[in-house]
């Protein structure tokens, strides 16, 4: 997907968490505040555009920690293209959800 | 709350989780239940940490779980428009049936619609009685000309008989005619042959008139007509509310009392109203027909379809005339249609092969439920070309008005065996050409080239499964070890020439074949 496409600000708020650290579905819900109904729907939205992509948690470290393992999202070259286009069009997102970046600054 | 109540609740969640599944492709389902599944976890010790089990974490908990249900639906319509949009039906036994269901519900829909095709229902053809005969003078060649006097009638009528328990006479002519068309809603003038018939001639035929007027008491004196089929299907548009309609007859009103079935068209002569009369007003003196009615010692001696008889005149030469029995009418298109079924079915092996194909020299065999389903989709198949054939040929026997019954007879007979002998055929091919797994048709059809022609002394087509099950091989000419149609059953090995990752694990499952 092109960077200029088009994203709803929903879409971009959870690029925007993602970028942030928060990098599984309950984290952008607590994060975000967005039920889950339409968290996971637009992070499979946003997989299926190439814009993020999912990886398994390692299991020995679940087990480790006596939890199942989780699925991590992540954003991909294009996703974070995005972002940053989407960060111009909603001025505010950065506002709301400090990226990594802006934290440490 | 308790850890009971804490265990149901958990069980709940689990269960909403499990129905939300369903709804998810079952490529992605277990990945998608996994990811749920370790979220849910999550959630629990966010919301409703053991120490602390509250109602409003539960619900929580609860709305968290609904939100499966969008997610799972969110993945069913991505897996939608990912496929192709006729992917789907492709040459697939469903899109089939539903072929076959359009077609019978738009030919249902055409006779439900032709006046001609309600009427042929509604207004069933009746025989006539079986013993009567027409009396004729054996003078003439033309054995439906008319040839008796009405005072011949009037005196046999007047004598006692032996052999005849009655009579009944009518004569054919032309006269202009005047009514209301239906088409056009004004007054319509035409020729019409119309027949002058003694007042017992449908009681004699026992043919029952069709839409006669509930109340005559109107009517007084005035003649009364019955319509013919043909010119009430032509003239009045088949309407079923024609009786008590005012006709002129020349110079005569005449109200219409009914309509003459079929059966009718069994009498010599070509008629299209008919105008009853009792036997005092037939003082035409030209010749027309006679219809009598046998008695027991009648019929005894009508041992075959005509019989001489001799009219003994007290004061003249005796008369020479001829019996000839009555046809028996034009059959009705139920019967007719059931003939031709029968008649296509005994044709059948004669313009096809009935074998579904050679399967005995493969080893492997599709499982009997497979085999099951196949010979229901053969058989759902020839339900649906049953009614369309019938109402196909309702439709074009029956459509225009203009035909009369033996025409629409004929139409009707050949129409419903050709179509449904060519529907049997279709029903048959199709069914040879489809993957025995799937029921999809195979295609893509290749010519084996020159190499297999020179070295394996094989001309054939090959045509393929498009789900990757099968390979069909018909051979061109056929030999003494390649005569018919064989199934070539493709293990997982294949799959990776067709589209769509799950046709290798669904191929593995009906196969029960693994990849080498």
């Amino acid at each position: 997907m092109a960077s200029e496409a088009k994203l709803s600000h929903t879409a971009a708020i959870i690029l925007q968490a993602l970028d942030a650290g928060f990098v599984y579905g309950f984290s952008i819900m607590e994060m975000t505040g967005l039920p889950s109904g339409t968290v996971y729907p637009a992070m499979r939205r946003l997989e299926r555009d190439e814009l993020i992509r999912s990886r398994w948690e390692r299991q020995s470290i679940a087990d480790a920690e006596q939890r199942p393992a989780r699925k991590y999202y992540e954003l991909t070259a294009t996703g974070k293209a995005t972002l940053r286009a989407s960060r111009k069009r909603y001025p505010l997102l950065e506002r709301l959800i400090p990226s990594e970046e802006a934290k440490s600054v | 709350m308790t850890p009971s109540e804490d265990s149901v609740f958990h069980l709940f969640h689990i269960g909403l989780l499990r129905a939300a599944s369903l709804l998810v492709p079952a490529k992605q389902r277990a990945e998608w239940w996994r990811e749920w599944h370790a979220e849910l976890w999550h959630v629990r010790h966010a919301c409703a940490p053991q120490s602390n089990v509250s109602r409003e974490g539960e619900q929580q908990i609860t709305a968290f779980c609904l939100g499966a249900f969008q997610d799972a639906l969110c993945l069913r319509q991505q897996c939608w428009q990912t496929r192709e949009p006729h992917a789907l039906l492709q040459g697939s036994a469903t899109r089939c049936i539903l072929s076959l269901g359009a077609v019978l519900a738009a030919s249902y829909v055409v006779a439900l619609l032709l006046p001609g095709v309600r009427a042929a229902h509604i207004l069933p053809s009746h025989q006539v009685n079986p013993g009567l005969i027409r009396i004729q003078n054996t003078g003439y060649d033309d054995d439906s000309s008319p040839t008796i006097l009405p005072r011949q009638y009037r005196a046999w009528k007047r004598n006692r008989q032996q052999y005849f328990d009655g009579f009944a006479f009518y004569g054919v002519t032309q006269e202009p005619v005047e009514w209301v068309s239906a088409s056009t809603g004004s007054n319509a003038r035409a020729g019409w042959e119309v027949a002058r018939a003694s007042s017992n001639l449908f009681v004699l035929l026992r043919l029952p008139v069709q839409f006669t007027e509930p109340d005559t008491e109107g009517a007084g004196n005035m003649p009364k007509v019955i319509l013919s089929e043909g010119i009430w299907k032509r003239e009045f548009g088949a309407n079923p509310h024609v009786a008590g309609s005012m006709v002129r007859l020349g110079l005569q009103n005449a109200r219409i009392a009914g309509v003459a079935p079929d059966g009718s068209s069994g009498l010599p002569g070509k008629v299209d109203v008919w105008l009853l009369e009792p036997d005092s007003a037939i003082v035409s003196e030209s010749v027309g027909y006679v219809i009598a009615r046998l008695t027991a010692l009648g019929e005894s001696e009508m041992w075959r379809q005509c019989v001489p008889i001799t009219v003994y005149n007290s004061d003249q030469p005796e008369d020479d005339l001829l019996g000839v029995s009555l046809d028996a009418g034009t059959p009705d298109p139920w019967s007719i249609y059931l003939f031709t079924v029968f008649l296509a079915f005994l044709a059948l092996p004669a313009t096809t092969s009935v074998s579904l194909g050679e399967y005995a020299v493969c080893s492997h065999k599709p499982s009997w439920t497979k085999r099951l389903y196949r010979w229901g989709f053969l058989s759902a198949k020839i339900a649906f070309i049953l009614p369309i054939v019938y109402f196909i040929s309702l439709d074009l026997a029956y459509g225009r008005t203009a035909f009369d019954a033996p025409t629409a007879v004929y139409i009707q007979l050949i129409s419903s065996f050709s179509i449904f002998l060519f529907g049997l055929n279709w029903a048959l091919r199709d069914q040879r050409q489809r993957c025995p797994v799937c029921l999809r048709a195979v295609a893509h059809p290749a010519q084996v080239g020159q190499a297999s022609r020179t070295f394996l002394a094989w001309n054939g087509t090959e045509l393929m499964c498009v789900g990757g099950h099968t390979l069909l091989h018909v051979p061109g000419l056929p030999t003494s070890w390649f005569s018919t149609q064989r199934w070539l059953y493709l293990d997982a090995s294949w799959s990776f020439l067709f589209a769509g990752s799950g046709t290798a694990m669904e191929h593995k499952a009906i196969t029960g074949f693994s990849s080498p």
